[in-house]
């Protein structure tokens, strides 16, 4: 399911993209801000939530662990699941499997204040398999796309993140997409992206992920903003969070499943 | 209302009263060359000076008089002027013929003794472009342009490099009303916006109304650029054309009748692809990147009182990827015109409009396969009449009745793809209007031009219109049958300008008027796409309303061959559009369920200097604003700087005849970087670094600026043909301007993150076209 716009901007990217320039800019710090990200997933093993600052635009990518919070997760069912810090800043709880169907809880005590979330877990889809095809935008070169094959299923609303690794290494992009366009169809969906080149033997890993609307509207929101998202580049926001009071990041309970492919 | 109406009867009631001794000259001026009417030109009683008047849109003027023998004088830019003896006994039809003054260079004129309307004249915010102007001046990749060279004015931003989208007073390119020969031009743009829909070949007039609008026009908050074709040469044939780097066009203009009808055809192609067909590589042999457009015009004059004319546009861009991808998009328009003269004072002019725009998606694969299209379709009935009552009153008066049909997407698939076919419902609506105003002219000094516009927006049925809550899910839900009324608004629209004249050199002008648009561009894309979607008025969306008042200083120096002037404005703007987060506007039943609304505010100054006259003739223009909006749910509710909040914008033409056969131009331009977001601060999400923000558009772009150079060299003089080059560079000293700015992971130094700007056109862009005409 590709975006109509992400058409039309590959081009005038292609146009562009020739004449780019490192530039260096001065920024306003505004650094310090909690991040939450907290995930549950339906393999039972452990579950982790993270909690980190954000640092200013100009540091390097390490972040200062959040540390000394209290993290619970409780379920609609009346279950309660205590997490444990562990390395710094990295809360989790073993052997822990969330229920497709169920409601989950966060709850986050730092600082003082408490951060809650809820998310539903959704019925799980499976993912049907994994190809690899010619790109479209590089013919020539040998280069290739990968293609997500699974069947959406019929008159219910469904959302669906996936995430790839290339030879281990994670595609950045983020791709998050609804049934709109697909309800009930057998999908074959090409995961484009333009950060790693693809070549046959490539091991190419994609995980998928099936999300609730508000996580959803979270992801959609942050391809957007993607200069080759399906906005085009939309005005940049922080992505609506369903943790309050608000915070960086999200909490998602969803189903996830790996499938591993060697690119042909 | 009544009000005002009883006012303007009491005027006509004054009128015949008091105009027993009075008659009419009235009549059309044109090029006595071609035939083709002249637009503004200015006729005016020698011993009466204060007692002129201009053209209309047509050629035809008016002018009512006490009885007695006078001197007509008639002046274009770029004509001889015409000196006719008139004994004004009874009422007399004269047509006239001015012959232009050099065949070669239309600015090159001293003689003409120039006037001072543009201080006489109540009319503010307006701007006439000369089309020899446009011609000379350079641009980028040598093919000339209408609305890269209007965004050269004061109070005209371009919308960025590669973009002739174009921003009036602070208003979104939404805002702007442009009109081809009547006709609504919905995607002004060609290849993603860098050419315009216009080829300049083919157009005689060009007019923008950015502030002080008069009453005839409506629909949109910011102006009106109102582009005229030419009617075709009447009297011979003649063919011209060009070959550029990009893209060659032809015109081919003639008599139908001698002197009583004629017609013009312009066409333009570019050939880009012809390079693809070419190429060794076969995906690229079977793709393609085009547009081409077609203008074409043809009028009858039936008599001196009845003129027919009948105009149509098609364009159309092609960009198609082998056996992928394919999208097209084109505006067509189509105008039928009938000019009648009822009498020497009363002029009425009947015109049926077509427009429509489309564009199609589609991809070819199987597994993939869709068709998406998409179009907004306008019929449209104006009628305009023109009454020139003496005593110094001008009327004008008309009414406008405008059906959109709106496709907003249909997605067609097959068995194999994985989408499903989808259909929007069409929309339909009406936007009607009636309008009266009237030129008066009070005294020697002063001039109140002033009017009455109601715009009547009505959304009918048939289909199922939702409202929304704030999360945006359906609140309610109703179905309408055909015709019946969902949602109607109507706006009173007042217009005001008036003038008082220090001296012949020199005015003081003010204006007020409000403004209403109940058509509404949807995009929350930063860049320039064809996927655009249009929504009417609703029972989610409002009619947008600005409110503007501007006043100015107009002076004139050197006998009127320079003028200067310095306007100051003010706009309220209200209903405004936005888009909450993650907002999806394409192929969405409940598309308006992803908008938020807002207010915003707009002012400035500008300052324009312009010498129209010699061998070194340009401008100066010079703009200091400021464009903020205020949403509730954006920047805590604060007022925050629009995208198109430019600061400062400075723009210089020059234009410099050096010989016979060699004109050099420049422009230079330099302008306040747009409004943007960037981050203050980073943290690590879903494994990836994400960046954070703070307030909305509180950083800027860097500037730009950019200096252009051009020059034609005459062919030598033949008799059967004539010939000329056009050499330009694009971007002379190869400045980086800014066409986005975005963040990364750094590419060389692990674990830090960068900022990396993209330029369209960061070095030196040479040109050439040679144009001919037999």
């Amino acid at each position: 399911m590709k975006s109509f716009k992400y058409y039309i901007f590959c081009t005038v990217l292609g146009l562009a993209t020739s004449c780019t320039k490192v530039v260096d800019l001065k920024l306003n710090n505004n650094a310090g801000i909690l991040v939450i990200e907290g995930n549950i997933t339906n393999i039972r093993g452990p579950q982790y939530i993270k909690l980190h600052q954000n640092v200013s635009f100009s540091n390097t990518n390490t972040y200062p662990p959040v540390t000394g919070a209290t993290v619970s997760v409780s379920d609609d069912k009346g279950n309660n699941y205590d997490f444990t810090e562990g390395p710094a800043g990295t809360y989790s709880i073993t052997a822990m499997a969330g229920t497709p169907g169920y409601t989950y809880s966060m709850k986050v005590i730092t600082n003082g204040k408490i951060y809650t979330a809820n998310s539903v877990m959704p019925a799980q889809v499976i993912l049907d398999s994994l190809t690899s095809k010619a790109s479209e935008f590089s013919s020539g070169k040998n280069q290739r796309d990968i293609v997500v094959h699974y069947q959406d299923p019929p008159g219910v609303a469904n959302q669906y993140r996936f995430v790839m690794y290339i030879n281990s290494v994670q595609v950045n992009g983020t791709f998050a997409y609804n049934d709109d366009f697909i309800d009930g169809r057998y999908v074959n969906l090409e995961v484009l992206e333009n950060d790693i080149k693809i070549y046959p033997g490539d091991t190419a890993i994609v995980e998928m992920q099936c999300i609730d609307k508000p996580v959803y509207t979270y992801w959609y929101t942050l391809m957007q903003q993607q200069q080759n998202g399906p906005g085009g580049g939309v005005t940049p926001s922080n992505p609506p969070t369903n943790i309050t009071p608000v915070a960086l990041g999200y909490f998602s309970a969803h189903t996830t499943q790996t499938t591993t492919i060697t690119v042909k | 209302m009544s009000k005002f109406l009883l006012f303007i009867l009491f005027l006509f009631a004054a009128n015949q009263a008091f105009s027993q001794k009075k008659f009419t000259i009235s009549g059309t001026i044109k090029d006595e060359a071609t035939g083709e009417q002249l637009i503004g030109a200015s006729v005016i009683i020698k011993e009466l000076p204060k007692n002129g008047t201009a053209t209309n849109s047509y050629g035809f003027y008016s002018l009512t008089t006490q009885e007695g023998d006078y001197t007509l004088s008639v002046t274009y830019i770029g004509y001889e002027t015409l000196i006719k003896q008139v004994s004004l006994h009874q009422n007399q039809t004269i047509n006239l013929g001015l012959s232009p003054k050099s065949e070669l260079k239309e600015v090159v004129i001293s003689a003409n003794k120039p006037n001072n309307d543009n201080v006489a004249s109540p009319q503010m915010g307006e701007e006439k472009l000369n089309m020899s102007q446009i011609n000379n001046i350079p641009v980028v990749l040598g093919e000339k342009d209408i609305l890269k060279t209007i965004a050269l004015l004061p109070g005209v931003k371009a919308a960025g490099e590669g973009n002739t989208g174009f921003y009036v007073r602070g208003g979104t390119s939404d805002q702007n009303l442009i009109l081809l020969d009547e006709a609504t031009v919905y995607n002004a743009s060609h290849l993603f916006g860098f050419f315009s829909t216009f080829n300049s070949d083919a157009v005689k007039d060009v007019t923008l109304y950015k502030g002080g609008m008069p009453a005839a026009y409506g629909g949109r908050l910011s102006s009106v650029l109102d582009i005229k074709m030419n009617e075709g040469n009447n009297q011979d044939y003649t063919v011209q054309g060009g070959l550029g780097l990009i893209s060659s066009r032809i015109k081919v203009e003639g008599p139908i009748v001698k002197d009583k009808g004629s017609f013009m055809i312009s066409a333009r192609r570019t050939y880009l692809d012809l390079f693809f067909k070419a190429s060794s590589d076969s995906t690229l042999r079977g793709s393609s990147i085009y547009f081409y457009d077609i203008n074409a015009k043809a009028n009858y004059h039936f008599d001196d009182n009845n003129v027919l004319y009948i105009s149509g546009y098609f364009g159309k861009d092609v960009l198609l990827l082998k056996n992928t991808f394919g999208t097209n998009w084109g505006n067509a328009t189509g105008t039928i015109r009938f000019n009648h003269i009822f009498n020497n004072r009363l002029f009425s002019n009947t015109s049926l409009v077509f427009s429509n725009y489309n564009y199609a998606i589609q991809d070819f694969e199987s597994t993939d396969f869709f068709k998406a299209t998409s179009q907004i379709t306008d019929v449209n009935f104006k009628e305009d009449l023109q009454y020139s009552m003496g005593n110094n009153h001008n009327l004008k008066f008309g009414l406008n009745i405008l059906h959109h049909t709106i496709a907003p997407g249909n997605i067609t698939t097959n068995a194999t793809s994985s989408f499903n076919p989808v259909s929007i419902e069409q929309r339909f609506g009406f936007e009607n209007a009636a309008y009266i105003s009237d030129d008066w002219r009070v005294s020697d000094k002063i001039t109140f031009l002033y009017g009455l516009r109601l715009s009547g927006m009505f959304l009918l049925g048939p289909g199922t219109f939702s409202t929304y809550d704030a999360a945006g899910d359906v609140l309610t839900l109703a179905t309408y049958s055909s015709g019946a009324t969902v949602k109607d608004y109507f706006n009173l629209e007042p217009r005001f300008s008036s003038s008082y004249q220090l001296n012949d050199q020199s005015s003081i002008k003010a204006s007020y008027n409000r403004n209403t648009q109940n058509i509404h561009l949807l995009s929350n894309s930063t860049s320039s796409t064809p996927t655009d979607l249009y929504v009417m008025s609703s029972n989610n969306i409002k009619p947008e309303i600005a409110d503007q008042v501007s006043t100015g200083y107009f002076r004139n120096f050197n006998e009127n061959t320079i003028e200067f002037s310095a306007e100051v404005y003010y706009k309220w703007l209200q209903n405004q559009i936005d888009y909450k987060n993650g907002a999806q506007l394409l192929i969405n039943q409940d598309v308006e369920s992803q908008l938020v609304y807002g207010i915003g505010r707009a002012y400035g100054i500008e300052l324009f200097l312009k010498k129209k006259y010699g061998r070194f003739n340009g401008w100066i223009g010079y703009t200091l604003s400021r464009t903020e909006d205020k949403f509730a749910a954006i920047n805590n509710g604060n007022y925050f700087p629009a995208t198109q909040d430019r600061t400062h914008d400075l723009s210089i033409v020059g234009i410099y005849q050096l010989s016979k056969r060699w004109t050099l131009s420049s422009t230079f331009i330099y302008a306040t970087g747009n409004a943007v977001t960037y981050p203050t601060g980073k943290y690590q999400i879903g494994g990836l670094t994400t960046f954070s923000y703070s307030a909305r558009n509180s950083y800027r772009l860097p500037a730009a600026n950019r200096l252009d150079i051009g020059a034609t060299l005459e062919g030598k003089e033949h008799k059967k043909y004539h010939s000329s080059w056009t050499f330009g560079v694009y971007n002379l000293y190869g400045h980086w301007d800014p066409y986005i700015i975005t963040f990364r992971n750094s590419k060389t130094v692990p674990n830090t993150t960068e900022a990396v700007q993209t330029s369209i056109f960061p070095t030196p862009i040479p040109s050439v076209t040679w144009n001919f005409k037999f």
